[in-house]
């Protein structure tokens, strides 16, 4: 097993059934899994910010960070080595806030409406999710089964 | 004996800040300094000297023809930054320790001081306040309380786990509650007994409260909001995790928009690639791509 750590704003996909992916200190931003179980072909991105407008520069460097050039780019990469989207199960974690937070700040909440959005445009649905409260994140996916686990204060469970 | 007298006894035995650090915070914020002077008094340090040159000669920063001296590196990247990577070096090779009871590493600590720093910064740019010269240096010590405080909280730990839990308390609420003393007020008593100017000292001590300030300034607006973002966005989340309150008023004073907010994001993690190459017994402080 090769475990491989998906950095903040970092996506990384694997045909490789022995690759398990992770990604640690998810606030509010996202951590999303995309699974094909047939091909067993898997990918994660790990971005903080919803839309890429407000710096396109950084967004052309680094599309990773923001859920509108991350996530395309995530399902582009899994379709181009063979995944089909019709079988990805994708899943999702974060998109948390601190205490008292102000409206303003609401970039978990943001982060995640947009994620929806891309996805209905794209025809797939979010098979399951752990977002919103006030904790942090650390989500895993393990490439020979598809399992998806989320890690926090709370303990650890399978999503 | 109380948890804080315990503390206070225990400071004097602290790693120290350099008197460089100290000198060149003074100098910048003050207005009489001739320009120049800060390069004058860095190149006395060879090693200092040899950092900056590093640093503004990361591919990051992109120059083709390469800086070869302060005075040169003042010119091209101005005093501020020379400014800034000398004092993050210094505190960097002093103060680069674990804040064990946190659970953060001495590199998450680190991390996390240097994302605050770099936030604050563009925080700063992005607002228009130029004339704050204290912000920088006090994101990067806004923590240095939890240093001293991780024994105690290590050993408190499930206490103070309890009373965020179940009683809805901040992380800073609870150690307050339990141990009488908190990481702000051990901080700023730290930055004081360094001597740093008294704007840097209430930067850290309120740096979770600002509304508890005498008198609220912009630079502990600053402190505050950089610092929860880099929490939000989980540059340096411990296990104190995400059990801190934002203030609200402070991004109402400081007039900051969303907008605003994750320009900052972006540029601060763009920033961060090109700051840390700046350490050079370091290894990059690593975050994403
Ligand atoms: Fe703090
Ligand atoms: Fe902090």
């Amino acid at each position: 097993m090769s475990l491989i750590v998906v950095g903040i704003s970092d996506l990384q996909t694997s045909g490789d059934p022995q690759d398990v992916f992770i990604t640690y200190s998810l606030g509010s931003c996202i951590g999303v899994t995309a699974y094909d179980p047939a091909a067993r072909i898997g990918g994660m991105i790990h971005y903080m910010l919803p839309l890429s407008q407000i710096a396109p520069d950084k967004a052309a460097a680094r599309p990773a960070m923001f859920a509108d050039t991350g996530v395309p780019a995530l399902l582009n990469t899994l379709l181009s080595q063979g995944a089909a989207k019709n079988r990805l199960v994708v899943k999702a974690v974060g998109g948390a806030q601190l205490m008292d937070q102000h409206k303003l700040f609401n970039i978990g909440e943001r982060n995640f409406l947009i994620l929806r959005k891309i996805l209905w445009k794209n025809n797939i649905l979010i098979k399951a999710s752990d977002v919103g409260g006030m904790m942090s994140r650390t989500l895993r996916l393990e490439l020979d089964t598809g399992r998806v686990t989320v890690k926090s204060s709370h303990g650890e469970v399978e999503l | 004996m109380s948890v804080k007298a315990d503390l206070i006894q225990r400071l004097s035995s602290l790693p120290t800040v350099p008197v460089m650090a100290n000198r060149l915070v003074h100098l910048l914020n003050d207005p009489d300094a001739r320009p120049g002077e800060i390069s004058r008094v860095i190149q006395y340090d060879s090693a200092l000297t040899a950092n900056i040159l590093k640093a503004a000669n990361s591919s990051f920063l992109g120059f083709t023809q390469p800086v070869t001296s302060l005075d040169e590196a003042t010119v091209r990247l101005g005093t501020n930054w020379v400014f800034q990577i000398a004092v993050s070096s210094l505190i960097y090779s002093n103060l680069r320790q674990p804040a064990a009871g946190y659970g953060m590493s001495a590199d998450e600590t680190w991390r996390h001081s240097m994302a605050v720093a770099v936030m604050a910064e563009a925080l700063r740019d992005l607002l228009h306040l130029t004339s704050i010269g204290t912000v920088f240096t006090a994101a990067l010590l806004h923590d240095i309380g939890k240093i001293p405080m991780g024994e105690f909280v290590a050993d408190a730990f499930p206490a103070l786990q309890e009373l965020v839990d179940e009683g809805n308390a901040s992380f800073e609420e609870a150690e307050q509650a339990i141990l009488e003393v908190d990481h702000a007020e051990i901080g700023a008593l730290i930055a004081r007994q360094w001597r740093f100017p008294e704007a840097i000292v209430d930067c850290i001590r309120w740096h979770h409260y600002p509304e508890k300030a005498p008198v609220i300034t912009p630079a502990i607006d600053l402190v505050h909001v950089a610092d929860a973002i880099c929490l939000l966005e989980g540059l340096g989340i411990g296990r104190d995790d995400l059990h801190y309150r934002l203030c609200e008023s402070s991004i109402e004073r400081l007039r900051l928009n969303q907008d605003t907010t994750e320009k900052a994001v972006s540029q601060t993690m763009a920033a961060l690639d090109a700051i840390n190459a700046a350490f050079i017994n370091a290894p990059a402080v690593r975050v994403g791509r």
